[in-house]
């Protein structure tokens, strides 16, 4: 689990209905905390005090929390609410030049998805993931870590395929038997990507607990891999040879070519053997004239 | 013959006329030396662009796409004045490499590059070019299996099918600087020296973006449209197209476009299936072959069309770009476990070649091609036929070393 958070850039945490994502992001945000980051919070499905349940006092100080919740669509008209709406948001977000290692938290990105258009928000996402590479000359070291929450079960296709090519990390959340398990594949610039099964569960205060894995006999896995498919197996003709059958082959001489014993045998007229013979019946409609081949033709 | 009757007003005889004419030297033929004259400076001379060749088949001007094998595969290279557009594979693992391995080719050669993403930073992806092979240390690490047809051993001589064996090898080394094609170490970098001395553009859609605050309504995406702008700039201010007249050496303009078609170039096509802007996309393509057929370039364009949701779309794609190149990785799907598949990492598909001033263009016999990254080449093979399957309905792909 080190390594979602290691490696910066967007990582997408892909949940569904019976394996929940919010507790494994504040688990993740309260490590991110933990470690001395910034991190921030853009909340869009539950509320501040909900979000913020079950963090202690010093986590809850260090987070900055955004709050799109309360009100949405600017309604209210009180300056509470953030200037732009949603888009607005994650685009102040781009423009902190805050030195040290930051951490957004999106809660959620199907939120998002929901209220802009796919390209705007993907546009932003990478923004985000790319703004310590903005003019400054240097690239520091710390990355931009985005932790996005999706539910998977909410979009179709399209928005998925764009997210996950956008995200150095995906995170899908499955599980078996009460016991959840992260599948996570991660993409390092030009190297292929890695996967990774991870079991874990989440403490009440929001602490990871790695496991092993569920006892062995709940394991569902009915029968072993299947072997790898032999393409020789079901082949009508002899792929293999036994050694007598490669001795007769190598020994066998070709019709073309020219041995010295061939070679003996043709010029060497054999007195003893019948010579060949013909023996032919000739046709009624046999032209027997070898002078005129073309007599029996009808012009 | 005007001049000789006036010289020849005096004499009536042939002889004097024949001696006027070869003393004024004024003849009707002229020789056409070369001379250091500027009158006609480029006009038989197209092969004079470095890193370029005439086709073959049709004399078509073709420049080399940085694999040769590819090259061999497309009929010698990729004509100027086309568009390759390379189907990316599922973690654009393969295709961002084929990319740069066409920006390096312009880069050694000499071209111009323009260079547009909206991903990364040109200048980044420049610098994350491989480095080129240009010496004999390259001959000890190539493979030694290059397989005859016909053997299911590679070890024994060919006893029936003889005269294959007397084939030439296929051309596997690295070539010098001047010729066609070079070979490259994925593995190392561009020296920073060429990449400085090289003349390159720069178009980082996201800082284009936020430049402009009134989007005013238009048929193409927004991104596309600066794209093409840019485009044409370039082409018309460096004078590739012919109009500003180019006193020194022609040169080559190679683009490279990466990634186009996804939701960072303002495209939903990836998004949704029914889009409002289907049509950017393909009006896009068409104004970009329209401008490189007017001018001395070649482009390449990797797209990810497997996150393309309206098949109808990859179809008319297909259909207006000129070469079409799919890339199929094997990570993450079953072939990779598969035995046929084990040297390889995914397969090549040759979708489209185009019929350039031509009524039949050259498609190769070859249609399953597999390729590999080797530690430090790409190389595309036909893999062998060592296990016949007749009952599966895979691919067969037969041994063809081209790297």
């Amino acid at each position: 689990m080190e390594s979602v958070l290691a490696l910066g850039g967007l990582v997408l945490l892909r949940d569904s209905v019976e394996w929940e994502g919010r507790s494994l992001l504040k688990a993740l945000v309260k490590k991110s905390a933990l470690c001395g980051e910034q991190v921030h919070i853009l909340g869009c499905e539950v509320s501040e005090d909900e979000f913020r349940e079950g963090f202690d006092s010093g986590i809850n100080g260090r987070l900055i929390y955004h709050d799109l919740f309360r009100d949405p669509l600017s309604w209210s008209r009180t300056g509470e609410a953030l200037p732009g709406g949603p888009l607005g948001a994650l685009q102040a977000m781009c423009r902190r030049t805050d030195p040290g290692p930051f951490t957004i938290a999106l809660d959620s990105l199907s939120w998002l998805l929901l209220h802009l258009p796919c390209t705007a928000v993907c546009q932003a996402l990478c923004a985000l993931s790319h703004q310590h590479s903005r003019p400054g000359g240097s690239c520091p070291a710390e990355p931009v870590r985005v932790l996005g929450l999706l539910h998977e079960e909410l979009h179709g296709p399209g928005p998925l395929g764009a997210l996950s090519s956008l995200a150095q990390t995906e995170v899908t959340l499955s599980g078996a038997l009460g016991q959840a398990s992260a599948h996570i594949l991660s993409r390092r610039p030009r190297q292929r990507p890695a996967h990774q099964t991870q079991w874990f569960s989440i403490l009440p205060d929001f602490s990871l607990d790695l496991q092993g894995g569920p006892p062995l006999e709940s394991q569902p896995h009915p029968d072993p891999h299947t072997p790898p498919v032999d393409p020789t197996a079901r082949v009508t003709f002899n792929l293999h040879l036994s050694k007598k059958e490669k001795e007769a082959k190598d020994s066998l001489t070709l019709p073309f070519q020219f041995s010295s014993e061939k070679q003996q045998a043709l010029l060497r007229p054999r007195p003893g053997q019948a010579t060949s013979h013909i023996f032919y019946e000739p046709d009624a409609y046999d032209d027997l004239d070898q002078e005129d081949p073309d007599d029996d033709l009808d012009v | 013959m005007a001049a000789v009757a006036t010289c020849g007003t005096g004499a009536g005889s042939t002889r004097s006329i024949v001696a006027t004419t070869s003393k004024n030297n004024v003849t009707s033929f002229q020789r056409k030396g070369p001379r250091a004259s500027g009158t006609d400076s480029g006009c038989s001379r197209l092969v004079s662009i470095a890193g370029t060749r005439p086709s073959v088949r049709n004399g078509q001007l073709l420049v080399s796409t940085g694999l040769p094998a590819l090259d061999q595969l497309l009929g010698g290279g990729l004509a100027v004045g086309t568009v390759l557009l390379i189907e990316e594979d599922k973690y654009n693992i393969y295709s961002s490499l084929l990319f740069k391995y066409f920006l390096a080719e312009g880069i050694i050669n000499g071209h111009t590059l323009l260079v547009a993403s909206a991903k990364e930073d040109p200048a980044d992806i420049l610098q994350e070019l491989p480095a080129p092979l240009l010496d004999d240390n390259y001959k000890k690490d190539l493979d030694e299996d290059i397989c005859n047809h016909q053997t299911p051993d590679s070890n024994i001589k060919m006893k029936i099918a003889w005269r294959y064996q007397l084939l030439p090898k296929m051309e596997s080394g690295p070539v010098s600087s001047s010729r066609f094609g070079h070979y490259y170490d994925a593995s190392k970098r561009m020296p920073r020296e060429l990449i400085e001395t090289s003349k390159w553009h720069g178009f980082f859609f996201p800082e284009k973006l936020s430049s402009t605050l009134n989007k005013e309504p238009c048929s193409l995406t927004h991104g596309y449209r600066r794209l093409l702008q840019f485009i044409q700039k370039v082409i018309y201010e460096e004078g590739f197209d012919g109009s500003n007249p180019q006193k020194k050496q022609k040169n080559i303009l190679r683009i490279g476009i990466q990634n186009l078609g996804s939701p960072l170039w303002g495209d939903d096509i990836c998004c949704t299936e029914n889009c409002d802007n289907s049509h950017s996309l393909t009006k896009f393509l068409y104004v970009l072959r329209g401008l490189l057929r007017t001018s001395l370039s070649a482009c390449i364009i990797t797209m990810p069309t497997h996150l393309i949701q309206n098949r109808a779309i990859i179809a008319r794609i297909t259909n207006l770009s000129d070469t079409v190149v799919g890339l199929e990785s094997f990570i993450g799907s079953e072939r990779e476990t598969n035995p046929l598949y084990k040297d390889y990492h995914g397969l090549i598909h040759i979708r489209q070649i185009p019929r350039l001033n031509n009524l039949i263009y050259d498609v190769s016999d070859v249609k399953d091609l597999a390729f590999k990254l080797k530690r430090k080449l790409f190389t595309i093979e036909i893999h062998t036929q060592k296990k016949f399957n007749l009952c599966i309905e895979e691919e067969k792909n037969v041994d063809y070393n081209t790297s």
